[in-house]
C-alpha cells in the first residue's frame, strides 16, 4: 500500500511533511550532497532584513547537553542584495524554498515582505517575529499581542502567498499570541523558535556566547515544543509547522499527533545530515504498519481539543 | 547532485585502528577509501557521534592514504569523550571532506615554515607531505604543553621535515612558545602555514608581518553544520579578500569587514586579510 505523505500549508502543497528550519540549512545546496533532497518538503531560508547585518560577535554557538545555544544575530546581506543575487538562484533549485523575514519595526516586515512576495521563486513567506538574539528588539513582537497583530496584519496586506508566523516559546501564553496571529491573517504558524538560554565559562568567568544570551535548540527543548504545538492546535484552525528538537520519525510523529501539519528539522541535521530521509522513511513505515493511507489522518489525533479540521477535509469520502 | 558530489558525501566507515598518542590525545584510523582519495591538505570532516543526540564534531583530517583516513583529537568534552570510546571495528560515519584547506596551488618551490600548536598538528601532516613531494623544503615548528603532548613529531621527521619543537614547561626542545622560536629563527621562510590555538595563530601572524612572509592560518571556532548553512563560525575578513563571501559591496553596520564562514570560506585564511 502506498502511503500519502502530502500536506498543505495554506495554499502551499508539500510532497512530504518535513521541512528544514530557518537559519539552519542555508539554501539547501549546502547539504544536498549528503541526502536525498526529496525528503525535504521545503527549505525555510535564513531570515532577511531591510538592511544588511554583520550579525553578532563570536562565539555564536555553544554545544550543550542534548542541544546547543546559538546567537547568530541575523547576519544577512539585506533585501536589496538578496533579491539581486540570491533569489535568482532559487529558480534552479529542485526543492521549494520559503522566504523568512525579520525586522525591528512594523514597517520593516511589511517592506521586506512586499519585495520578497513579488518573486515567483519564493513559495511562501515566514515572518520571524521571535528571534531571541537581537538585543531587546527581535523577539518583542512575538511577546506582545498588539505588536504581533500589527506586524502580521501589515505583512498580510503585502502578499497572497502563504504567510507563516513563527512564534516564540518565551511567552506566558503562546495560545493567546497564536489566536492574535490567526485573526490578523496568518495562514500558518511555526511553533516554536528557540528557547532563551545562556552558558557560562567557569575558567574565563564570563558568558560563553559573544551575545551573552542565546537560543536553545535540539532535543533538550522537544517536550517544550510538543506542548506548545498541543496548546496552539487547540486555539487556532490554521495549520501548524511544529519544530524544536526533532531528530527521529518518532519525534516528528509526536508533533503531528499533537496537531502539527508538518515539521521542521533544524539542529538534528548537524548530528546527521540524513535525518530528513530517515524521518520520512520512518513516518511512511509507521503509517503503513497501521494501514493508514495518509499522514493527514493522524494530525492532531492525540489532541482532544484539536480545532483544525483543515487537513482532513480533503480526505473525506 | 553538484559537481563536487563525488568529493563530499556521507561516509559510513569503521574504525581500523585506535591509538592513544598521549593522555587524552586519540588517533582514530578509519576505512574510507573515497575520503582518502579526495581529501586535500588542510580539509576537515564532520564526524558523527554514536547515538546522534549531539552535533557532529569537526576534526582535521590527519592522514589520507590508500583506504584509510585518520582523525587526531583532544578529548575535552562529552562529544570527544564519546568518540574516544570507539573501538576497532566499530562503525563511524562522517561527512566530508570539507573546507578549502591550505592554499597551495601556486607553491612549487621555496621553503615553508609550518607552525603547529597542540592538536593543531592534526591539520598539517598532509600539507607537509604534499609540499615535500613537490620538492619544497619544510621546517616544522611544533609546540605543546609538555614533552608527552608533543605527539607524532617523528612522523614529520620521517616525512622529510626539519623539526623544531618547544614546550611550555621546557621538558623538550625550546622552553617557551613556538611562535617565539619561529621569531628567533635565523632563517626566513618564503611561506608560513599555521594551525593551533588562537593566541599562537595571532603571534605567528605577527612574525609573518614583521618578516614580510605571507602567512596562512587554519582557524578554529565552534561549528554546528560545517558546510556553511548555519553562519555560526564566522571571522571578520577584509572586504577585498578573494575569500570574502558574496556579500554586499557596501558598508555594513558602519564596518569595512565581512564576516566569512570559517567552515565554508576557510578554514584557512591569509593572515593579512583577517580583521580579528
Amino acid at each position: 500500500m502506498s502511503v500519502d505523505l502530502r500536506v498543505r500549508i495554506g495554499t502551499l502543497e508539500l510532497p512530504v511533511p518535513t521541512l528544514t528550519a530557518s537559519g539552519c540549512y542555508g539554501y539547501g545546496t549546502e547539504f544536498e550532497d549528503f541526502l536525498d533532497m526529496r525528503s525535504v518538503g521545503a527549505v525555510v531560508l535564513k531570515s532577511v532584513t531591510r538592511k544588511p547585518r554583520l550579525g553578532n560577535a563570536t562565539p555564536r554557538l555553544v554545544h550543550t547537553p542534548s542541544g546547543m545555544l546559538n546567537a547568530i544575530g541575523l547576519q544577512n546581506p539585506g533585501i536589496d542584495w538578496y533579491l539581486d543575487h540570491d533569489v535568482a538562484k532559487f529558480a534552479a533549485l529542485p526543492w521549494k524554498v520559503i522566504g523568512s523575514v525579520a525586522g525591528f519595526a512594523v514597517d520593516d516586515y511589511a517592506y521586506v515582505c512586499e519585495r520578497l512576495a513579488a518573486r515567483p521563486e519564493i513559495a511562501a513567506i515566514e515572518i520571524n517575529i521571535s528571534c531571541p538574539n537581537v538585543a531587546h528588539e527581535g523577539e518583542t513582537f512575538a511577546c506582545d499581542p498588539h505588536l504581533t497583530e500589527k506586524v502580521v496584519r501589515s505583512a498580510r496586506a503585502t502578499t497572497d502567498k502563504p504567510l507563516i508566523v513563527k512564534l516564540s516559546p518565551n511567552v506566558t501564553d503562546i495560545a493567546a499570541i497564536a489566536r492574535v496571529a490567526e485573526a490578523a491573517g496568518a495562514d500558518a504558524l511555526a511553533v516554536i523558535n528557540t528557547v532563551r538560554g545562556m552558558a557560562i565559562d567557569i575558567d574565563a568567568r564570563k558568558p560563553r556566547l559573544g551575545n551573552i544570551t542565546g537560543g536553545l535548540s535540539g532535543p533538550a527543548i522537544r517536550p517544550i515544543a510538543v506542548l506548545a504545538v498541543y496548546e496552539v492546535a487547540r486555539a487556532v484552525k490554521i495549520p501548524i509547522i511544529g519544530q524544536g528538537g526533532i531528530e527521529t520519525a518518532t519525534d516528528a510523529l509526536e508533533f503531528l499527533l499533537a496537531g502539527a501539519s508538518a515539521v521542521c528539522i533544524g539542529t538534528a541535521n548537524y548530528a546527521d545530515p540524513r535525518v530528513p530521509e530517515k524521518i520520512v522513511a520512518g513516518i511512511r513505515e509507521y503509517l503503513a504498519r497501521r494501514n493508514l493511507r495518509s499522514v493527514r489522518q493522524i494530525i492532531g489525533e492525540a489532541n482532544v481539543g484539536f480545532a483544525n479540521s483543515y487537513q482532513k477535509e480533503g480526505d473525506e469520502g | 547532485m553538484t559537481a563536487h558530489a563525488m568529493q563530499r558525501r556521507v561516509h559510513d566507515a569503521h574504525v581500523l585502528d585506535r591509538t592513544e598518542l598521549a593522555p587524552d590525545v586519540v588517533l582514530l584510523g578509519v576505512h574510507a577509501p573515497e575520503a582518502a582519495r579526495f581529501t586535500k591538505p588542510g580539509q576537515f570532516a564532520m564526524v558523527m557521534l554514536p547515538g546522534g543526540e549531539n552535533a557532529a564534531v569537526a576534526l582535521g583530517i590527519y592522514e589520507a592514504h590508500g583506504d584509510r583516513v585518520s582523525f587526531m583529537f583532544f578529548v575535552c568534552g562529552k562529544r570527544t569523550h564519546d568518540l574516544a570510546r570507539l573501538h576497532i571495528g566499530d562503525r563511524i560515519s562522517f561527512y566530508g571532506p570539507l573546507g578549502n584547506g591550505f592554499l597551495l596551488d601556486d607553491v612549487h618551490s621555496g621553503d615553508v615554515a609550518i607552525v603547529a600548536g597542540g592538536v593543531g598538528i592534526a591539520s598539517v601532516l598532509l600539507p607537509a607531505q604534499a609540499l615535500i613531494a613537490r620538492g619544497v623544503t619544510v621546517r616544522l615548528y611544533y609546540g605543546a604543553r609538555s614533552a608527552e603532548r608533543l605527539v607524532d613529531a617523528q612522523r614529520f621527521a620521517d616525512a622529510g621535515c626539519e623539526v623544531h619543537t618547544s614546550t611550555d614547561d621546557g621538558s623538550h626542545g625550546y622552553h617557551g612558545y613556538i611562535s617565539d622560536l619561529l621569531a628567533s629563527a635565523s632563517h626566513t621562510p618564503t611561506l608560513i602555514l599555521a594551525c593551533g590555538p588562537t593566541p599562537m595563530l595571532r603571534a605567528t601572524a605577527r612574525v609573518g608581518t614583521e618578516r614580510h612572509v605571507p602567512t596562512q592560518l587554519s582557524l578554529e571556532e565552534t561549528f554546528a553544520c560545517g558546510v556553511g548553512g548555519c553562519w555560526g563560525c564566522v571571522v571578520p575578513l577584509t572586504r577585498t579578500s578573494a575569500q570574502a563571501p558574496s556579500f554586499p559591496p557596501i558598508e555594513c553596520d558602519g564596518s569595512d569587514v565581512v564576516n566569512a564562514r570559517i567552515c565554508a570560506e576557510g578554514p584557512v585564511f591569509w593572515a593579512h586579510e583577517l580583521r580579528w
